[in-house]
Parts: C-alpha cells; sequence; structure tokens
C-alpha cells in the first residue's frame, strides 16, 4: 500500500513543485489541471506512436510548458484575471486532449463505452519490450520528484534567482527598480511550474496507467495547488501534505481489492473534504506570497 | 501606450459599449479560425465540418428546438455565474451546484406522490434550488465569515458532490439490474411538460427565461443588486458605504448556487427523466464562459447560451457530415474563452494609426 501511496504520489508531488515556484514568482495558475492532462495526453501519444518513452516524457514536458506559457502570456503580458485564465486552460486542455484523442485513436464509434474498450486493447504499451523500463521508470520519476524537493528548496532559498523569484512574488516593484525584468522571469518561473506538471501528467499515462481516459487528471492538478496551500508554500511541508493526501486514495485502493465493501467514495472525496477545512484553519499562519495572483502594472 | 507597427494603443477613458461588442464578436470570429485549424488537424473538409455545425444547430425549426433544449441549462448556469462575478465573487462551483439540485431534486420528485401534481411541479423545482443553494451556500459562509477564498472551496465542492452522486447511484438509487451508475426513472407524472409537440423543449426553457428577467431585476433595480455591484466594483469602497459585504456575499452564493441547481434538476426531471453520471457534460463550466461571453449582462447570457447550446447540438450532425469528434466543440468552447479574455484586453484601448514623419 506504501508503494501504491509512492505512485499517487508522484503526479501531485511534481505538479506542487511546479506550481510552487510558479506561485512564489506571484502567478496564481489554476491551469495546473489542464496542464497535467495535456502532459499525460502527448506523453501517452508519442509513447503509442513512437514507442520512446524518453521522447514521451520530453514531449509532455514541451506540452506542459507551451500551456504554461498561454497562462503566462495572459496573466503577465494582457493582465487578465489569473483566475478565469486559469480555468480557462483547463477547460482548454480538457477540450483538446479529447478531440485529439477522438481523431488520432476512433475510427470505430463515439459512445464512451467504445473508448474503454478502445484503451483496453492497447496493450500494446506492455507488449513493448521496455516494459522493464516502463516499470523502472516509475521508480525514477519518483525518485526524481523526490529529489527535486531539497532542489527547490536550495534554489529559492539559497540561489540568487530564487531569491529573485521570491521577491517577485511578495513586491514585484523592487524587482523592477533593481533592473531586473520582472515580465522574462515571471515566464521562466511559469513555463518551469508548467513542465514539472507536463512531466507528472505524462506519469499517469506512461508510467502508471499505461490508458489514456478524457479528464483523466480528475482532480490531481487542483489537489497539487491545495497542496502548496496546505504545504505553505515550503517544499518540505508540501511533499509531506502530498503523501498524506495520497494516503486516502492508496488506502481506498487496498480496500477495494481486498474486497471489502465500503463505501469508497467517501474515501475519495475525504481529500477534497480536507482540503476545505485547511484553506479554513491555516489562513493565520500564511506564507502565501503577498503579490499572488495580482497583474504587476508598472504605472 | 504602446506603439507596434504603426499602430498606437492609448487606454481609454471609458470603454464604449459597440466597441466592446465588436471586440466580443471579433473574438468569436478568431475562434473559429483557430478551431478551423483545430479541424485542419483532424484532416476532413473544414468547409463541410461548419456547415454541419451550422445546419444541426440551427438549420431547421426541429435543430432550433433542440439546440434551445441544450441551452436551457445553461442559460441557468450562464445566470449563476454572472450574479456571482458582478460582486465579483468567484464562483467555479456550478457543476458542483448543477449536480446537488439534480440529486435533491431526483429526491423531491421520486418522493411526495401524495401531492397535488401543480404542488408537486413547485416542490420539486424548489428542492432543486435548494440543493444547489446549500452547496453555494458552504462557499459563501466560509468566505462570508472567515475569508476563505472561494474560488478552491467552490471548485472542491464540485468533486465532493459528484462523488456523493456516485455514492448515491451506486447505491441506493442504482436502478435495479442496471451495470452503469443510473437510476430509476422519475415517475411520468412529474415530468416537465414539453412545449412543442414533437420536440424536447420542456418548462424549463421557461424557468431559466423568468430566472434571467429575476436576476436582471435583481442586479438593476434592488438594493441587494446595488450592493452586488458595488463590491464587484469595489468591496473596500462599500464597506465605507455601510454594505454589510459579508452577508451580501453569502446571500448572492445562495443565489447562484440555487440557480445553477434550477439547471440540475431541469435536466433531470425535464429532459433524461433519470438521475446519471453524467447528466452534465460540463455544463457548471461552460456557464462560466457564457457569462464572460454575455458580458456579466443576463440578456446577453442567453444569446450566449443559445450560441454555446448550439454548438453542442450542432456537433452531432457535424459528426456525421465530416467525420469531425463532437468532442471539437468542448475545445471550440475554451478557445473562444481564451479569444474572448484577449480581445477584452483590446476592448480597453483605442487603437489610433501613427503617422510616421521621416
Amino acid at each position: 500500500m506504501l508503494s501504491a501511496m509512492m505512485r499517487i504520489a508522484t503526479p501531485i508531488l511534481l505538479a506542487a513543485l511546479g506550481e510552487l515556484i510558479t506561485e512564489r514568482a506571484g502567478i496564481l495558475n489554476l491551469g495546473v489541471e489542464g496542464i497535467i492532462l495535456t502532459g499525460a495526453f502527448f506523453g501517452f501519444f508519442v509513447v503509442y506512436r513512437t514507442g520512446s518513452i524518453p521522447l514521451a516524457l520530453l514531449a509532455a514536458v514541451l506540452a506542459g510548458g507551451l500551456m504554461s506559457l498561454i497562462m503566462v502570456f495572459m496573466a503577465a503580458t494582457l493582465k487578465v484575471d489569473q483566475v478565469v485564465t486559469g480555468l480557462a486552460l483547463n477547460l482548454l486542455a480538457s477540450g483538446i486532449t479529447f478531440y485529439w484523442y477522438r481523431v488520432a485513436f476512433n475510427s470505430i464509434g463515439a459512445t464512451p463505452t467504445i473508448e474503454v474498450m478502445k484503451i483496453a486493447k492497447i496493450p500494446l504499451l506492455a507488449e513493448i519490450p521496455i516494459l522493464g523500463e516502463v516499470l523502472f521508470s516509475q521508480h525514477l520519476l519518483t525518485y526524481f520528484a523526490i529529489i527535486m524537493v531539497p532542489m527547490i528548496w536550495f534554489f529559492i532559498n539559497k540561489t540568487k534567482y530564487g531569491l529573485e523569484i521570491r521577491c517577485l512574488g511578495e513586491n514585484p516593484r523592487a524587482i523592477d527598480i533593481k533592473g531586473i525584468n520582472v515580465t522574462r522571469l515571471q515566464y521562466l518561473a511559469v513555463a518551469f511550474g508548467g513542465m514539472m506538471g507536463g512531466l507528472g501528467g505524462a506519469f499517469l499515462t506512461v508510467v502508471s496507467a499505461g490508458i489514456f481516459l478524457p479528464d483523466m487528471s480528475a482532480g490531481r492538478g487542483w489537489l497539487a495547488i491545495v497542496v502548496v496551500i496546505a504545504g505553505n508554500w515550503q517544499p518540505l511541508r508540501i511533499i509531506l501534505a502530498t503523501l498524506a493526501f495520497s494516503f486516502f486514495d492508496a488506502f481506498q485502493l487496498q480496500a477495494q481489492s481486498l474486497g471489502v465493501e465500503f463505501p469508497y467514495q467517501i474515501l475519495l472525496a475525504l481529500p477534497y473534504i480536507l482540503a476545505i477545512i485547511l484553506l479554513t484553519t491555516s489562513r493565520s499562519k500564511s506564507e502565501a506570497p503577498g503579490h499572488l495572483g495580482l497583474p504587476y502594472n508598472r504605472d | 501606450m504602446i506603439e507596434v507597427l504603426g499602430l498606437r494603443f492609448e487606454k481609454r477613458e471609458h470603454s464604449n459599449r459597440l466597441w466592446q461588442a465588436s471586440m466580443t464578436l471579433l473574438a468569436i470570429i478568431v475562434a473559429l479560425l483557430i478551431s478551423g485549424v483545430l479541424i485542419i488537424s483532424a484532416g476532413p473538409n473544414v468547409g463541410k465540418a461548419f456547415a454541419g455545425l451550422y445546419a444541426g444547430a440551427f438549420g431547421s425549426w426541429k435543430a432550433i428546438l433542440e439546440t434551445l433544449v441544450k441551452a436551457t441549462p445553461l442559460i441557468l448556469t450562464g445566470l449563476a455565474v454572472t450574479i456571482a462575478f458582478r460582486g465579483k465573487i468567484m464562483n467555479i462551483g456550478a457543476e458542483g451546484q448543477f449536480f446537488a439540485g439534480a440529486i435533491t431534486g431526483y429526491w423531491a420528485s421520486t418522493n411526495f406522490a401524495w401531492m397535488h401534481p401543480v404542488l408537486h411541479f413547485f416542490v420539486i423545482i424548489l428542492s432543486g434550488f435548494i440543493g444547489g443553494a446549500v452547496c453555494g451556500l458552504i462557499p459563501g459562509l466560509l468566505k462570508g465569515l472567515l475569508k476563505v477564498d472561494e474560488t478552491i472551496v467552490t471548485v472542491m465542492m464540485n468533486y465532493v458532490v459528484q462523488f456523493i452522486l456516485s455514492f448515491l447511484l451506486s447505491g441506493i438509487w442504482q436502478a435495479p439490474g442496471e451495470f452503469y451508475y443510473i437510476s430509476s426513472p422519475v415517475p411520468e407524472s412529474v415530468y416537465y411538460p414539453v412545449l412543442f409537440q414533437n420536440s424536447r423543449l420542456h418548462v424549463g426553457f421557461i424557468i431559466a427565461i423568468v430566472a434571467t428577467i429575476v436576476i436582471f431585476w435583481l442586479l438593476q433595480k434592488t438594493r441587494l443588486g446595488y450592493e452586488i455591484r458595488t463590491i464587484g466594483l469595489n468591496p473596500t469602497a462599500a464597506k465605507f458605504k455601510g454594505i454589510n459585504v459579508s452577508q451580501v456575499i453569502i446571500i448572492t452564493m445562495l443565489i447562484s448556487g440555487g440557480i445553477a441547481g434550477l439547471a440540475g434538476v431541469g435536466e433531470v426531471v425535464g429532459l433524461h427523466h433519470r438521475l446519471r453520471m453524467d447528466i452534465s457534460s460540463g455544463y457548471g463550466f461552460t456557464g462560466i464562459i457564457i457569462a464572460m461571453l454575455g458580458g456579466l449582462n443576463p440578456f446577453a447570457v442567453i444569446v450566449a447560451a443559445i450560441f454555446m447550446g448550439g454548438l453542442i447540438n450542432g456537433s452531432n450532425r457535424m459528426q456525421i457530415f465530416s467525420n469531425v469528434p463532437t468532442a471539437l466543440v468542448y475545445a471550440m468552447q475554451a478557445i473562444v474563452l481564451i479569444c474572448l479574455l484577449t480581445f477584452q484586453v483590446l476592448a480597453n484601448y483605442r487603437i489610433r494609426r501613427v503617422k510616421v514623419v521621416d
């Protein structure tokens, strides 16, 4: 069950670490859900077409990065409302991956039941001799996510760029006055966030499931956002929060596989209920970047 | 002030309505062009796809009626988002509130069989409203009383409500012998009456129109509406004007959730006559796009909802005509929103040609 918990935690952790950098730079990217989904789709698609896992991960990272560029263009350049932009990103990802999925894999019909069958017959992934590597790379990505925790901690606390990004989220004017290009730094931070989210998405298809389903991100992006809040914008706490949230899901899977008669939906809903409670109780000691979600205008 | 390609963009003092409307139109046109590119990625003929889309949406009286069927829940979710966004309350929870209304509405329609049909009809509508309202009230109370950010709470509520629905449909409400997450039908006596013979357009459409008028009246002609709009413009100023901001937020979320709940109960009792997991095709989220497209104006919401309803309805014909998957319209909806957000920025600017002096 612990290994299941790690598996469930990996994509959320990857996306959350990306979102941490994004938010530290003052941009509230609520499009994580869509970024994960896009990464999941392109990861799946590239493996299906080429059989190459590294290429798939690269594609997912690029796709996630590209999605986040839309976000940061709207937020930092056009200065559009960030909440609505993030939602637009989610809807775009949901629609476009669903559409391309149908275009690429659907020559039979359009009912959801056929979809499942179509997916079920992609053990092609399993037949690729790289299977061992797929399993191995699951661990690789999980290890990568864990290693990223101290690295990101080091980055934001001990490096010049990290300090600049932190400052950007608190007081962008100070960064501007120092002669640092605010917009450029925001683009970099958000793009990094998107790439991490894309990688998290790739984990879902390429490593974990082996299939793609419409909207298969299933709330993981939102949990990543919550985990950043629950982790008080600090990497070390974020990993703890992620593991705590993943525990319920793993427990639910375990209970179901043991055939225990149990309304598993309660356990599935628990992280979201917990999130609401957390949001309610954790406001007072918040380390939230002061300028989070607000556009920076020079004049 | 920005100068590009001999054009100068100046910030407008007052944004003019006609200019804003034309920017909205331009956004839709650009969105359609981008969608055309997406269609090309599928291969087939773009013209055929759009022709199919149009024919399926507005090509015949029958198609128009079915478009209105699709528009019915969208008008309501669009209104739900409109009233909240007018007060700058980011209610992203219309999807969950829709489901909550569907759940309570289904419950009311399978109970109270002893009531007079007319009374039962109103009780069902009211319970749909209450279901959505309760679902909106929770984030409303948290925001109003404890200043908890409503954006994420409403999203979390969406998931919680869907798990509750899945719990009900895999348990006590699952139709006997059904493998899928689907309930037994509601009694025929509670079906919303159909407006035209041989169509599926039901009384829910009238309810949506009435709700639009009520929301318009509420926003423009009542004290509450004035307070909502004032908070939307400037919450700090609203406080100084003696407005009880917390109270207004709570009431607004209650109404917003309730309206979305009406959409949910309408789909159960008016259209599908069953409760099922896939009763919403993201109507709550489409409501956000519709509200933005309608410029947060209730009557414009009807137009935007009919446009979106047309897209959804026309997509079937499009698939038959050109083999382009119906899923395209969900991408189109989002593209419309992104284009709209982009062009709205332009709407705040005045474009002048700059004479180049050598």
